[in-house]
């Protein structure tokens, strides 16, 4: 037990607290508070609540408090639950309930009152100095519990901590002085408070913040205490870095509190956002405002959005939240780079296709994504969603598979995560992909085969979905394309812009220029989203996508939403779909399964609408053509997908050589995204050629003999 | 196209989101008939049938008999391609309806027999994509027309609602949004206040399907949301039998059948249907 003497107000304060907490020792012992604190649910995760929604938000911890030793009786509070509704109501992160009875005429009581009242954390604000007050918190549901550095020495802070960690819950560790702030940073506090009051004094001086602000630890979340009555002080903290504010008086004595929350929030966020702008900042968001590149959603024009049921938002919330964060988290990208480099094999190569591109007449550059770690560009979004499912205490993986590259890489991430993996597959597509059934039934998945609809990709999805509506507590849809409601568009893209970056590095050192052309093949977009962001922002570099055309867009058997559709809503995105007059989704059609989709990805529709990308249409028969000329020319068998893009290659070499003729075209360099290798190809290909019958195109090349 | 955005920076959801001058239609049908129930001391039993299944005269024939044997609102439901809210005898009964010829137009001939037939109050259930093809505002005026009093939008969130709100308020239809046990509360105020009529409280965390017990979270879900300030609030998914009906209507205003009914109108025509609403209402 402590027995510091600070030489101020908490002297007088803590022989109380001491006294109360032995009689409650003798009521209640150890024993039956840690079994207490063993029934209570987890505790709510304050520091991520605290932190926020974006980088310039301010948050609000609202305190229930009837009196103080430097004001008195501050309001009768006859009920706290109430109160502490309200408070929530206003958008309050945490409330602070006071538990201190002497001076503050708070009681574990109104701690019980407040927690079965709000969703939000609950912090139990009292002076903690024995590991009894911590198990007591827990075992009444607090989520966080206040830890005064002036009040404590460095070893029992850390103790203290530590043992609040351990119950998973976290701590507002409150400094009054640069030698408090260094000692908090000294054991790791992740929640550091500054509270303006001087101990000796009881005077507040709101100028002390900013005094010290400057001492305080980037990564943790800072929050100011004490001394607001009204917008001018959250303001001015805010400015100078707080994250969070508490409020008590301000609030208590407020007529409308929830009202007075959300305008402290309001001028708090404008306050933190006018901190960066003037300075050299303005310089880049101006450039950003007009890069394509980072387009941030949940909106791409007029594309986007979050077209979903009300029961599925709270976890689009959170997913956005724990994405926004991990961006900016070090230590995430760190993880995310590393499994890249020493999982998939990542950079992929670049390799020049030669006698490929001889058949088109320009220079062809394929980039490698067959290479990576299970064959398909589609690991680099998998190893990313299954990171963010990690973060946010998700145990079960959900995902839709086309062509079942996605299934395999969702499989693959679960067996290396630990987790559990159901993928559902349109029962067709088993059928066209059984070698890839078997490899996700190989990685311990479960597939299951959907019978409705078209049972194609799109009723994958919507199975998919009415899993995670049921299960979402415990599950992550691990969607496999920039496609569907925010953020899953904009956060798949960015697992997948290594891709652009890569090339465009790679291109640059083997050319010494940037490419005339970029291909991609098309059905969500992701791999084409992903190349596509490394030349976004280089406007001589022409961006084409190339979707799936099936029997030919006059047969009406297709996949060639952007070519054909027109805008509607579906699977949570505005975006081009395949439709009839009435809105109802039409069947797609497609040799490859993992095109065979009637939507795509908003982005797309966005740049295709501003003219930045243009999207054709692709055959199967040119699609298969394009697939047997790799297989032959360059010993590369791609997926059927991915040879709508080598297709589409040749198509624009082609082009050239008729505009431009054969010496300019042969200049023109296009790089093509090999986005999928095409093992799993291999028997709709063979049924596709037949056996090779003698007067079949093969045959025609092979007597050209040195080609094959 | 709605231009609002999900940042969380400045004022309350609510206020940042719901265009200014939202109002709840004050000679709204909806509200009125629920009201009505409760003065009589009970819930409004609110019955769901697809149009068009397994014809849109059956369908027709189906609506009118559930609300000629007990059912107060009648959900009538438009069949789409992608319904991610429904479990199997929905889907079921939906695809039939599409696979028979259903076209969303045909929609509006069930609400007007229901309007001119019975005295139940009929509103339409739809996904958004048929409604944003037809034209939110042709769709709404059309509606109104037929004498339909409102629309569930199951996978319309207010965040995206723009041409919704001003097309409701210019035909004086109601809007009748979904809250569920995961809304957090920020969203309760939200959806409450842009809603009218009722407010549909989704009773557990899935699709439509007839369940044998009634989830405990409802009980919870109806009290947050009166307290963010609702003043009827009914309850669907998993609701089949008459003690269902019985042990929600204790605490909230309506209750929504779907799946039991389809089901009887797949195993026994409109009869069935009427059978099963008598039960539904305490009748039989």
């Amino acid at each position: 037990m402590s027995q510091q003497s600070t030489g101020t107000v908490l002297d007088a304060i803590i022989e109380g607290v001491r006294a109360d907490l032995a009689e409650r020792r003798e009521r209640v012992g150890l024993d039956e508070l840690r079994r207490a604190a063993a029934q209570r649910p987890p505790a709510l995760d304050a520091e991520s609540a605290l932190r926020g929604p974006s980088a310039d938000a301010v948050q609000v911890i609202a305190e229930v408090k009837r009196s103080s030793p430097s004001k008195g009786a501050l309001a009768p509070i006859e009920d706290p639950a109430h109160l502490a509704a309200a408070y929530e109501h206003g958008g309050a992160s945490v409330i602070s309930v006071l538990t201190e009875q002497r001076r503050f005429n708070g009681s574990l009581a109104d701690l019980d009152a407040v927690r079965a009242a709000v969703r939000v954390p609950v912090l139990r604000k009292d002076f903690t100095v024995d590991e009894y007050q911590i198990w007591e918190a827990r075992a009444h549901g607090a989520d966080l519990v206040l830890l005064i550095v002036a009040a404590l020495s460095e070893d029992e802070l850390r103790r203290f901590l530590a043992l609040t960690h351990e119950l998973g819950m976290h701590a507002l560790v409150e400094t009054h002085t640069p030698e408090e702030i260094e000692c908090a940073v000294a054991v790791g506090a992740r929640i550091v408070g500054v509270n303006v009051r001087n101990l000796k004094t009881l005077d507040t001086d709101v100028e002390t913040f900013g005094r010290l602000a400057g001492l305080l630890p980037q990564e943790a979340v800072i929050v100011a205490e004490s001394g607001v009555e009204g917008e001018e002080q959250i303001a001015l903290y805010a400015s100078h870095g707080a994250k969070a504010v508490l409020v008590g008086e301000a609030l208590v004595r407020s007529a409308d509190p929830a009202a007075t929350i959300t305008s402290f929030r309001e001028a708090g966020a404008a306050a933190r956002a006018r901190r960066h702008v003037p300075e050299a900042e303005a310089e880049a968001l101006a450039a950003e405002a007009s890069s394509l590149r980072e387009a941030p959603g949940p909106y791409f024009g007029d594309f986007g959005g979050r077209w979903m049921p009300e029961s599925l938002i709270a976890a689009l919330d959170e997913l956005t939240d724990v994405f926004e964060k991990a961006k900016a988290d070090p230590e995430f990208t760190a993880e995310f780079q590393r499994l890249s480099r020493d999982y998939s094999n990542r950079p992929s190569l670049l390799t020049e296709a030669q006698r490929f591109a001889a058949e088109a007449g320009c220079r062809i550059f394929l980039k490698r994504e067959d290479l990576n770690h299970t064959g398909s560009h589609k690991i680099n979004n998998v190893l990313g969603q299954a990171l963010l499912a990690r973060r946010m205490g998700k145990t079960r993986l959900i995902a839709e598979t086309g062509a079942g590259q996605h299934g395999v890489a969702s499989a693959t991430a679960a067996a290396l995560f630990g987790m559990e993996c159901v993928v559902y597959m349109g029962e067709e597509d088993t059928r066209r992909q059984a070698l890839n059934v078997a490899r996700m039934e190989l990685l311990g998945a479960t597939v299951v085969p959907v019978t409705n609809g078209s049972r194609t990709l799109k009723d994958a999805i919507n199975e998919a979905l009415r899993d995670w509506v049921a299960s979402v507590e415990h599950t992550h849809y691990l969607l496999g394309t920039a496609a569907g409601p925010y953020p899953f568009p904009a956060m798949v893209r960015y697992f997948h812009e290594q891709i652009g970056e890569e090339t465009r590095e790679q291109i640059l050192a083997q050319t010494g220029r940037l490419p005339d052309a970029v291909a991609a093949c098309v059905g969500g977009g992701s791999n084409a989203i992903g190349i596509f962001h490394g030349f976004l922002d280089d406007p001589s570099v022409e961006l084409y996508g190339f979707e799936a055309g099936g029997d030919g867009v006059e047969s009406g058997r297709h996949a060639a939403t952007i070519s054909l559709g027109r805008p509607g809503v579906l699977h949570g995105a505005r975006t081009y779909l395949m439709q009839d007059e009435d809105g109802q989704t039409l069947e797609s059609h497609s040799i490859s399964a993992g095109l065979d989709y009637p939507a795509v990805g908003p982005e797309h529709s966005y740049l295709h609408d501003i003219g930045r990308a243009r999207y054709e249409a692709i055959t199967d028969s040119e699609a298969m053509e394009a697939f047997r000329l790799l297989c032959r020319t360059e010993g590369i068998i791609p997926a059927i997908e991915t040879s709508h893009a080598l297709a589409g290659a040749l198509k624009l070499g082609r082009r050239w050589v008729e505009e431009l003729g054969p010496e300019a075209a042969a200049e023109k360099v296009v790089v093509v995204s090999l986005s999928g290798r095409g093992d799993k190809d291999v028997a709709t290909a063979a049924e596709w050629f037949g056996m090779l019958p003698d007067d079949s195109a093969e045959a025609e090349l092979g007597e050209k003999g040195e080609r094959l | 196209m709605s231009t609002t955005r999900h940042e969380t920076s400045g004022a309350d959801l609510a206020s940042r989101i719901l265009p200014p001058g939202l109002h709840a239609d004050p000679g709204s049908r909806l509200a009125a008939r629920i009201a009505e129930c409760r003065a009589q001391g009970r819930p409004a039993l609110i019955g769901y049938l697809p149009a068009g299944f397994p014809t849109v005269e059956e369908s027709i024939e189906a609506a009118v008999a559930l609300g000629s044997n007990g059912a107060d609102v009648i959900e009538i439901g438009i069949p789409y391609s992608d319904p991610v809210m429904d479990g199997p005898v929905i889907q079921h009964a939906t695809t039939t309806a599409l696979a028979h010829g259903f076209r969303v137009a045909d929609v509006f001939r069930v609400v007007r027999a229901v309007a001119e037939r019975t005295d139940a109050v009929p509103v339409v259930m739809t996904y958004w994509n048929p409604v944003l093809q037809m034209g939110v505002d042709t769709f709404a005026r059309r509606l109104a027309e037929a004498g339909g009093a409102g629309i569930i939008t199951p996978d319309l969130i207010p965040d995206e609602a723009g041409e919704w709100f001003a097309a409701s308020q210019a035909h004086g239809l109601d809007r009748i949004f979904l809250v569920a046990p995961s809304s957090s509360r920020e969203r309760l105020d939200l959806v409450v206040r842009a809603a009218s009529g009722f407010v549909y409280a989704v009773s557990v965390m899935g699709v439509t399907g007839a369940r044998d017990a009634v989830s405990d979270v409802a009980e919870q879900l109806v009290a947050d949301t009166r307290a963010a300030g609702a003043q009827h609030v009914c309850v669907g998914l998993g609701v089949s039998r008459r003690e269902h009906v019985e042990e929600i209507g204790a605490y909230a205003d309506g209750v929504i059948v779907g799946t039991a009914l389809v089901q009887a109108l797949a195993d026994g025509g409109p009869e069935a249907v009427g059978a099963l609403a008598r039960e539904l209402a305490g009748r039989a």
